[in-house]
């Protein structure tokens, strides 16, 4: 038998790779609850003391939590910004959040974004210029 | 003396004398020459028999090569196959990504890594080639890759995280060789048990030890198995049995190319077969951002930024900017919030709008986040 040492390079093509660890392992075969709280603009923040005990979490869920650590997050860019698929990420971010690692907060409506008095402000500062 | 004379014996010994010496001596030289041509008999049956022998040798190499040159050519499609599937799927994965129908896709994609990893195997066997480039990758990484491409991949549990990093050329075969050893562990285990993967360094390297709860091998299949892993003596593609046993003889094949040690010959603590891979320091090396290899797929891409704060899969990394954007934490706070100067906003809106897009997008270009 031969021993080649190094690929002939025209005898092999290069193949173009997909990613070396594949979504399904990332998740570990947990299947996706139904019951899911999260959606694509549930906003998620790393807990306060997550970074001094990721030591033993997957590089992806370390990437979520260093991700969150400046502040809110959407699920959409959690996602994004790992090029995971939104499902893979909701798996992960349910474990992180049973494990305490990450806080989530509820998407807030648009109407009660609007402050009143801003509104009122800006009324106010129409009609004195226009009015 | 005359009494003599007359004695008949003694003539008769004296004529007997020559013609017994004359019939020893005839004796004596035809049993000289059968063995001589005993012995040139024997030299030509010897000649005959090793000429043969070469012939039925020289045919089995023959029919090996020729057997090993069309498997090769064979699985150098299935491998192209597999891999354009693999990317295919990526692709359907991240534009269903939120929907029931990712399950599915997870579980093809599953299948399509087997698939691939047997063409692999093959192919080693015959002299080809793994076709696949990879950048450097964590040894974690490369044993979950590992774990990816068996059946029961589930039962694997990783138990040590490392710093060490695998060299490009390396990644692939030893994650083959972890794969085809997970698989023999899981098959001759029962289904309810684990199998561990402990990463530890020594001396010479680092060891990649995997234990099961299975059965073990006896002596005679440990000494077979040691011929093989050895890769001292190469198995052709017809001495594989039937049904064929492709796994030592592969990672055999492979160890010995690319100078790593596979033994297994000692027992796990659960009673099964314990295997460990010693990969030695030419194969290892150090991640590029060494501190936490969040993604370790896409540094590459990182280094070309010359970003101040990233994360270390190079992307852009929040630090925290007193009160954050977007949600207002009550009331009272909105006025503070209104203190943002508008590039933040703008910056932190486009972020946000960004996430979403490549969300939902069906190919989101993955270069696309600029550092803010």
């Amino acid at each position: 038998m031969t021993t080649p040492q190094e690929p002939d390079r025209d005898d092999i093509e290069t193949l173009e790779s997909g990613e070396l660890v594949r979504p399904y392992v990332i998740i570990n075969g947990r299947g996706f609850s139904d019951g899911n709280r999260f959606d694509l603009v549930t906003l998620v923040t790393a807990s306060a003391d997550s970074e001094q005990r990721w030591g033993q979490l997957d590089p992806e869920m370390r990437g979520v939590v260093d991700l969150c650590d400046g502040g809110y997050l959407s699920v959409a860019e959690i996602a994004g910004h790992l090029g995971l698929p939104i499902g893979i990420v909701k798996v992960l971010l349910v474990d992180l959040a049973e494990q305490g690692y990450i806080l989530t907060r509820a998407p807030i409506p648009p109407a009660q974004l609007a402050d009143i008095k801003v509104l009122q402000e800006v009324l106010d500062g129409l009609q004195a210029r226009f009015g | 003396m005359t009494q003599y004379m007359q004695d008949p014996a003694l003539w008769g010994l004296i004529a007997g004398t020559p013609l017994a010496a004359a019939v020893i001596y005839r004796g004596r030289k035809s049993a000289a020459r059968l063995r001589k041509e005993n012995a040139e008999l024997a030299a030509r049956h010897a000649e005959l028999e090793s000429t043969l022998s070469e012939s039925v040798e020289d045919a089995r190499i023959r029919a090996e090569d020729a057997t090993k040159t069309a498997l090769k050519s064979a699985m150098r499609t299935l491998q192209g196959l597999a891999n354009e599937q693999q990317l295919a799927i990526s692709k359907v994965q991240e534009k269903y990504g939120d929907q029931q129908i990712l399950q599915d896709l997870l579980d093809i994609d599953h299948m399509n890594s087997q698939f691939g990893r047997r063409a692999q195997s093959v192919a080693v066997l015959c002299d080809g080639w793994l076709g696949r480039q990879r950048a450097v990758a964590s040894l974690y990484d490369v044993a979950r890759s590992a774990k990816g491409r068996v059946r029961h991949y589930t039962r694997v549990e990783i138990r040590s995280q490392t710093s060490f990093a695998v060299a490009p050329r390396a990644v692939e075969p030893v994650a083959l060789v972890l794969a085809e050893l997970l698989d023999n562990a899981t098959s001759y285990s029962a289904p309810e048990t684990a199998i561990d993967i402990n990463i530890r360094t020594v001396p010479k390297g680092v060891c990649v030890i995997i234990d099961d709860a299975g059965v073990g091998m006896n002596e005679e299949e440990k000494s077979r198995a040691a011929r093989l892993l050895s890769g001292d003596h190469p198995v052709g593609v017809t001495e594989l049995g039937n049904p064929p046993q492709f796994g030592f003889a592969v990672i055999g094949v492979l160890a010995a190319r690319y100078g790593f040690t596979v033994s297994v010959d000692s027992a796990s603590p659960y009673g099964g077969v314990r295997a460990v891979v010693l990969l030695p320091q030419e194969l290892l090396t150090s991640m590029p951002e060494p501190e936490t290899p969040a993604v370790p797929e896409r540094t590459a891409a990182a280094e070309e930024r010359p970003a101040p704060t990233t994360t270390a899969g190079g992307l852009p990394k929040r630090r925290r900017r007193g009160q954050m954007a977007i949600v207002p934490q009550s009331r009272t706070e909105s006025e503070s919030a209104a203190g943002r100067t508008s590039e933040e906003t703008a910056s932190i809106m486009g972020a946000f709008q960004r996430g979403t897009q490549s969300g939902r997008k069906t190919d989101p270009s993955r270069e696309g986040f600029e550092v803010q």
